[in-house]
């Protein structure tokens, strides 16, 4: 009976993790690895070994749940998702805290458990759990900035499930399915849903808890941040979404305004977030177009974007981590120091950048092939110009600034290479880049339809590498005439600005003032309300109107009677 | 390093040649009327480089703050 119970509970993919978190903080270190490893490894079995279709059912007060389904695309995003947990883990061997490794393992195990959600109740409660083991992520870079960027962020991503409950609700009450599966986002619940999924995949307007919170976890913090939520969102996105229009222009801005954000940001964490959600932009585009080669490009390019932003993202922490800062202004010259984490850097600037054989250009170039066969040319150009964008600043700018740029500081510093296990993953990390951009027919085998698309047409690789060729060269010639500033120890103004400063100020300048007039208020009816204190008294004092015509137990009795009528009524209605 | 970076800078500048003869052996299969423009992609780089450049400068003036903006209001 317990086998069978047991059985059932551990055959919902990625709940092995999130159990299994509770030992990771008591394990010692060498034998808490080796765990989380052979639990991930566990987990990946079990998913690989999933056939299409549903696996579990339950009911919960007359609702038909689906907790296990395997969906056409819940494959790819599974299998990346533990591939950037076993990444993660071994980043993170160092001196993360415990408290880092056991929130990253409950929230992997949590994003891996909502790909698997049939319906949408169950898909809440996996939502909610990514949000709030997540924040402990942010919380854990124990600084004034990630203890109020933390509460943003969960104030957006609780959000975020509040909207999606919402939506289900509507959905309920409408009469349909709840299971997660292709919905109308022109009715009230596929609305409150499509903005659920938006918040989590920052949509503009609704992004700027990523740029926010992401640079203010720690070095492994971030990285395991930068896997899973987006990508948990453009899977559902994909899933309920597919060739709703308006997203290939929510996608186009997305890809578009991030890029001159960081270009010009000076933290280059930040910078990375910001280039972040540019990559979920162009996925949202592919959705947008919905056609099979543009949901295999998006799905493709989810999956590659994991790797290759997880490596951005390892890099600049293990510059973090031996120079104590990711600023550009204070940064340079580390090419010197840590030539190997220059290297991997310049690897996941390459795959951003789309450059052929190496992961972005195996993935991107699906999406192009989709947006211009369906005719979209402005997006077609939007796509270009991302990847030219992403040259600059994920792949040139960042490169140069970190590892190029002339640093006396740096110099006297002279700060080590990364540690080893840190050089590891980011190893691990670029090897898949590389094997994609190569040999991507693995990874298209995992994709929702087959792929009919020439990747290696001379014409492509030749206009690709044009592009990009005089794009550096274009580069050199603009950093050698100083056209490009020299970067600034300043922030740059984002959404977030109406939470941190408007909002303040709407509260200081008009709550206050309404407060006061409430208190003035107040005190001109103050003696109605002194009437009013003494009526209650007399009629409640022990000789009183109320109580003197009924004991205590009496009035006790009364109460419970017409409680009890109320929830009777409540149960009839 | 000057010599790498020397090195790597004529590198760039022998792709970038070879590159331009490319476009005229290599045939490219055009979606679109405007893609078909003689050294399109060869233009359309530096142009997306021009775009962020003036793009970034203008919203660098918009957007950019002192590091202690948010601490100045008393936000952490």
């Amino acid at each position: 009976m317990l086998s069978s119970a047991l059985s059932t509970f551990f055959a919902i993919p990625g709940l092995l993790l999130i159990v299994g978190a509770v030992l990771v903080p008591v394990l010692p270190k060498t034998l808490r690895s080796l765990y989380m490893l052979g639990l991930i490894g566990l987990s990946a079995a079990h998913i690989w070994g999933l056939e299409r279709g549903i696996h579990m059912t339950a009911e919960l007060a007359g609702l038909a749940l689906v907790p296990v389904r395997t969906g056409e695309l819940s494959l790819p995003f599974a299998v990346v998702f533990h591939i950037a947990a076993a990444l993660n883990v071994i980043y993170a061997l160092h001196k993360e805290k415990r408290r880092t490794l056991t929130a990253g393992f409950a929230y992997a195990g949590a994003a891996i458990a909502a790909l698997y959600a049939g319906d949408f109740i169950t898909l809440f409660i996996y939502w909610e759990l990514t949000a709030f083991t997540s924040v402990i992520l942010i919380l854990a870079g124990q600084t004034p900035n990630s203890m109020t960027a933390a509460m943003r962020y969960l104030l957006l991503q609780v959000g975020s499930g509040v909207i999606l409950l919402a939506g289900a609700a509507l959905l309920w009450r409408s009469g349909a399915p709840l299971s997660v599966a292709a919905l109308d986002a022109m009715t009230p619940a596929g609305m409150l849903i499509l903005i659920a999924f938006g918040i989590k995949a920052a949509f503009p307007l609704v992004s700027d808890w990523l740029q926010d919170a992401y640079p203010e976890a720690s070095p492994a913090g971030t990285v395991m941040l930068s896997a899973f939520t987006t990508k948990l969102a453009i899977f559902m996105l994909a899933t309920c979404f597919a060739g709703f229009t308006p997203l290939i222009y929510i996608g186009a801005i997305m890809a578009v305004v991030t890029s001159f954000y960081a270009f010009i940001e000076n933290d280059l964490r930040r910078a990375l977030a910001y280039s972040l959600n540019g990559q979920l932009g162009l996925m949202v585009i592919g959705i947008g177009i919905g056609s099979a080669l543009a949901l295999n490009g998006a799905v493709a390019h989810a999956f590659a974007s994991t790797l290759y932003q997880g490596l951005l993202f390892m890099a600049m922490g293990a510059v973090l981590h031996r120079t104590g800062t990711a600023k550009a202004d204070a940064l340079g010259g580390l090419s010197k120091f840590m030539p190997l984490t220059a290297l991997f850097a310049a690897i996941g600037g390459a795959c951003i950048a789309s450059v052929p054989l190496f992961s972005g250009f195996a993935t991107k170039s699906l999406t192009l092939g989709a947006a211009a066969k369906a005719g979209h040319e402005v997006m077609w150009l939007v796509l270009l110009f991302a990847s030219v964008a992403a040259l600059l600043h994920s792949g040139l700018r960042l490169s140069y600034q970190a590892f190029f740029a002339a640093n006396a500081d740096i110099d006297k510093q002279q700060p080590r290479e990364a540690p080893r296990h840190m050089l590891l993953a980011m190893g691990l990390a670029a090897g898949l880049c590389l094997l994609i951009g190569i040999y991507p027919q693995p990874l298209y085998a995992l994709l929702p339809h087959p792929v009919d698309y020439k990747l290696w047409d001379g014409g492509h690789v030749l206009g690709e590498l044009q592009l990009l060729a005089f794009a550096v060269l274009g580069f050199i010639w603009a950093l050698r005439k100083g056209l490009i500033s020299p970067p600034q120890n300043r922030i740059v103004l984002n959404t977030d600005w109406f939470l941190r400063a408007a909002a303040k100020h709407v509260i200081l300048d008009i709550a206050r003032p309404l407060v006061r007039l409430f208190f003035i208020i107040l005190g001109k009816s103050r003696d109605a309300l002194m009437q009013l204190l003494t009526l209650s008294e007399e009629t409640s004092r022990q000789s009183g109107l109320v109580s003197g015509i009924a004991s205590t137990g009496a009035a006790a009795g009364i109460f419970l009677a017409v409680f009890a009528v109320m929830l009777l009524i409540r149960q009839i209605m | 390093m000057a010599d790498k970076s020397k090195l790597a800078f004529r590198a760039l500048i022998a792709l970038c040649g070879v590159l331009l003869v490319g476009e005229f052996i290599i045939h490219r299969h055009a979606y679109f009327a405007f893609e078909a423009t003689p050294l399109f992609f060869i233009i359309l780089g530096p142009a997306c480089l021009a775009l962020m450049l003036v793009g970034g400068r203008i919203l660098h003036l918009l957007v950019s703050r002192a590091s202690d903006y948010y601490e100045e209001d008393g936000d952490a």
